[in-house]
């Protein structure tokens, strides 16, 4: 199989027109956004610093997750992908696309979040920067996964939800102080990022610069090659049918 | 230009295709008839690749179709059964899309779209066209890359007559060029009208094959009808197309100048195919 890069620009190209009027996507784009201001504006009490990474955390964790799944689900539904496929573009450039434009579309939400935040230090960016690439090509790779397992955008939600909750919810909540729930949670990739946010954003003492997530880091690198050898099985025993 | 050996396709323990052989040859029209379920759309989607055959041979242009060879793509175009166009795109995002993923120029969009008198609407999203619209883009779509061989599931069902027939004209013309096309349909006038060649299918199984003329005549009862005016009003008279008698009355009311009109009753398609497999054409 060969990779065109001009076969990934076209289909890049597609997602992208179609994103501007997928009013299902873009809503998923505005939860974040909207819950953080909400945490940070109405919820007396509320650190500043947790408003935006839980902002963040959604953002990239679950838009990441979400996106792709229902990019794929949908194309199989409305049997789109059987003509792409009929055309010389194959499935790997498919899914580079559209992985492709989530990522893009993440970081530029990213960005708007924090400016809407007023900003942070270059410390703190360095960390949920790096630390938000990672995890966003871990999470797109899951979605792609839940999308290859999913007949239709219906199936999507049985066979996404269990993922989401687990790989969003469960490490929101291991880092809430149970120390049986972190044990479950450090399970999870996720938990690391979420934990990475947290030291940066709220200016731990002497551990919150990159240099000292080194370990952080490569766990999320780790997960995102044990995501790709997944993805690649997953891939193998169900194709796109 | 296609060849099929003795298809044969399964899926579970129900039989869709009991090994078909046909042939279409290069510059041809070709039909595939037969009711729903008869295993058309099979056919067409083990043709294109889309589909595994459980045995049995097709070739396209010398292409092992069975091989899964990605080549066979860029001489076929498949105008598919389900209308699965990007709905909330518009007609020229769609397009440049495939454009782009074949290398192809660009401007075909608007050539084709000017030939179906659509360039009007290149930015109208999809799902504000009538069907008929998007069927006439699903055909583009197959163009763009400029195929030889041009596939198309049941092209005008469900269309209004405007649409169909304007499918109909650019197929001719397509043919015309030389592309050659293998199209299903279970509407047997557009079949006649439009094929050098057709098959019946029924069950999985090609029950008849040839031109819908030749077909018409070998089930011809050999009869004609001819309407005469016999001073009294219109009258009209069954003849068989074999006997001295028949010829001697045809022309005795010709020199009389009684004779209004002739015809010949060969059967329809559809009066053909309840003949062949013994069950109504729906
Ligand atoms: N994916 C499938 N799974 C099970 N049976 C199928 C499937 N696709 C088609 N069939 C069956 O195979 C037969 C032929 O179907 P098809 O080729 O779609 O017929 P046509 O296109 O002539 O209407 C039908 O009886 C249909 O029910
Ligand atoms: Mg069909």
């Amino acid at each position: 199989m060969t990779l065109s890069f001009k076969r990934i620009g076209a289909i890049l190209i597609k997602e992208a027109h179609d994103f501007k009027t997928n009013i299902n996507i873009l809503i998923m784009y505005l939860i974040p956004i909207l819950l953080a201001y909400i945490y940070d504006n109405f919820i007396p009490g509320m650190p500043r610093g947790f408003a935006l990474s839980f902002g963040i955390l959604f953002l990239v964790v679950m838009v990441g997750m979400y996106v792709p799944s229902m990019m794929i689900a949908e194309e199989k539904e409305k049997k789109t992908l059987e003509v792409l496929l009929l055309s010389p573009a194959n499935s790997v450039e498919v899914f580079i696309g559209k992985g492709l434009l989530t990522f893009i579309s993440i970081i530029v939400s990213f960005i708007i979040l924090i400016a809407m935040f007023g900003g942070v230090d270059p410390d703190q960016m360095a960390v949920i920067l790096v630390g938000g690439i990672l995890t966003a090509v871990f999470c797109i790779q899951v979605g792609i996964i839940v999308g290859l397992l999913s007949k239709n955008q219906m199936a999507t939600g049985v066979v996404g939800t269990p993922v989401y909750m687990a790989l969003l919810l469960v490490p929101m909540l291991g880092s809430m102080g149970s120390p049986t729930l972190e044990k479950i949670a450090k399970v999870f990739p996720t938990y690391y990022y979420n934990d990475m946010l947290y030291r940066a954003l709220n200016e731990f003492e002497g551990n919150h610069t990159l240099l000292d997530m080194i370990p952080e880091l490569g766990i999320l690198l780790g997960s995102i090659a044990v995501a790709f050898v997944l993805l690649l099985l997953v891939y193998r025993r169900r194709g796109l049918g | 230009m296609i060849e099929v050996n003795s298809l044969i396709k399964s899926y579970g323990d129900k039989r869709a295709l009991k090994g078909i052989s046909f042939q279409v040859r290069e510059g041809e029209i070709f039909g595939f008839l037969g009711p729903n379920g008869a295993g058309k759309t099979t056919t067409l989607r083990i043709l294109t690749g889309q589909l595994k055959a459980d045995s049995g041979e097709a070739k396209i242009m010398d292409l092992d179709v069975m091989k899964g060879a990605k080549e066979l793509h860029s001489h076929i175009g498949v105008v598919p059964e389900e209308t699965n166009l990007y709905e909330r795109l518009t007609i020229g995002q769609n397009l440049d899309l495939f454009c782009r993923l074949y290398g192809c120029d660009i401007k075909q969009t608007d050539y084709y779209l000017e030939r179906i008198g659509m360039l009007k609407e290149k930015n109208t999203q999809v799902k504000k066209l009538s069907k008929g619209m998007k069927q006439k883009v699903l055909l583009v779509r197959a163009l763009l890359h400029s195929p030889k061989i041009l596939f198309l599931d049941e092209p005008t069902s469900g269309l209004d007559p405007a649409s169909a027939d304007t499918i109909h004209r650019i197929l001719r013309e397509l043919n015309d060029q030389g592309i050659t096309i293998l199209l299903t349909s279970h509407n047997m006038e557009e079949v006649d009208k439009l094929c050098n060649r057709v098959a019946f299918l029924n069950q999985g199984e090609i029950v008849e094959m040839g031109s819908p003329e030749a077909l018409k005549l070998d089930h011809s009862n050999r009869r004609i009808k001819v309407l005469i005016d016999d001073g009294h009003g219109l009258a009209s008279k069954e003849l068989d197309m074999d006997s001295k008698e028949s010829a001697r009355l045809l022309s005795e009311w010709m020199t009389e100048g009684k004779v209004r009109s002739v015809h010949s009753c060969e059967p329809t398609l559809a009066e053909i195919f309840v003949k062949v497999t013994g069950r109504e054409f729906a």
